[in-house]
């Protein structure tokens, strides 16, 4: 994928495509992380990896997770 | 608190960050004795329910589903979406234990929940007159 890098103010920037953000499920204010590779000249985006501790249940989680996605509408209809 | 209430502590911790910052409110625990007794139980016991350990019988859950309510509104142990991960938890709690329920029913009694005129034991009647 070929993109061009834009004036952003006094830096610059590359935009990344809508595909791109949904894919990688970031979003507004998502930190990543740069590695770059001089002598290859390469630049790689990727997501923050977080290492949950091993006392979290992570199924359960992931359980909350969906339960919240899926139902969204009515736990956000609580205003509190 | 003991390790198992701990884990549940975290547990809710994670629910009302979820919550919190899918809704853009303030994330945190506003109150740690109030955390502390939404965890715990009158007589020295703790809750149970969140830990994915069954409870044998029905009328445990019920009783352990009506303290829980009660703290979480009346205690409000976090900076925002109190009702919001109460009403999360218990969606989860009964999914786990393969209960039939509305969720929009659910929702509206956890909105209009008022701790200053319902008890525990009235929570837990309506859990147990609702949720099958």
């Amino acid at each position: 994928m070929r993109r061009k890098i834009i004036r952003v103010g006094s830096s610059r920037g590359v935009l990344l495509p809508r595909e791109v953000t949904r894919a990688m499920t970031w979003d507004f204010g998502s930190e990543i992380e740069l590695n770059m590779n001089k002598e290859k000249k390469e630049l790689t985006l990727s997501t923050i990896k977080v290492k949950i501790p091993d006392e979290y249940n992570t199924d359960m989680m992931n359980e909350i997770v969906e339960i919240l996605n899926e139902n969204a509408d009515v736990l956000g209809g609580i205003d509190d | 608190m003991t390790n198992d209430q701990v884990q549940q502590v975290k547990i809710l911790g994670f629910a009302n960050w979820l919550l919190a910052r899918k809704f853009g409110t303030e994330i945190g625990i506003r109150d740690t004795n109030a955390m502390e007794n939404v965890v715990s139980l009158p007589g020295g016991g703790s809750l149970t329910c969140f830990l994915g350990e069954k409870l044998s019988n029905r009328r445990d859950l019920y009783t352990q589903l009506g303290w829980f309510v009660y703290y979480m509104i009346s205690g409000e142990p976090f900076n925002s979406k109190n009702r919001s991960t109460t009403l999360l938890m218990l969606s989860w709690c009964l999914k786990y234990y393969q209960m039939d329920y509305d969720i929009e029913a659910l929702r509206d009694f956890i909105r209009n929940m008022d701790p200053m005129k319902q008890g525990n034991s009235d929570i837990s009647l309506w859990f147990s007159s609702n949720c099958h």
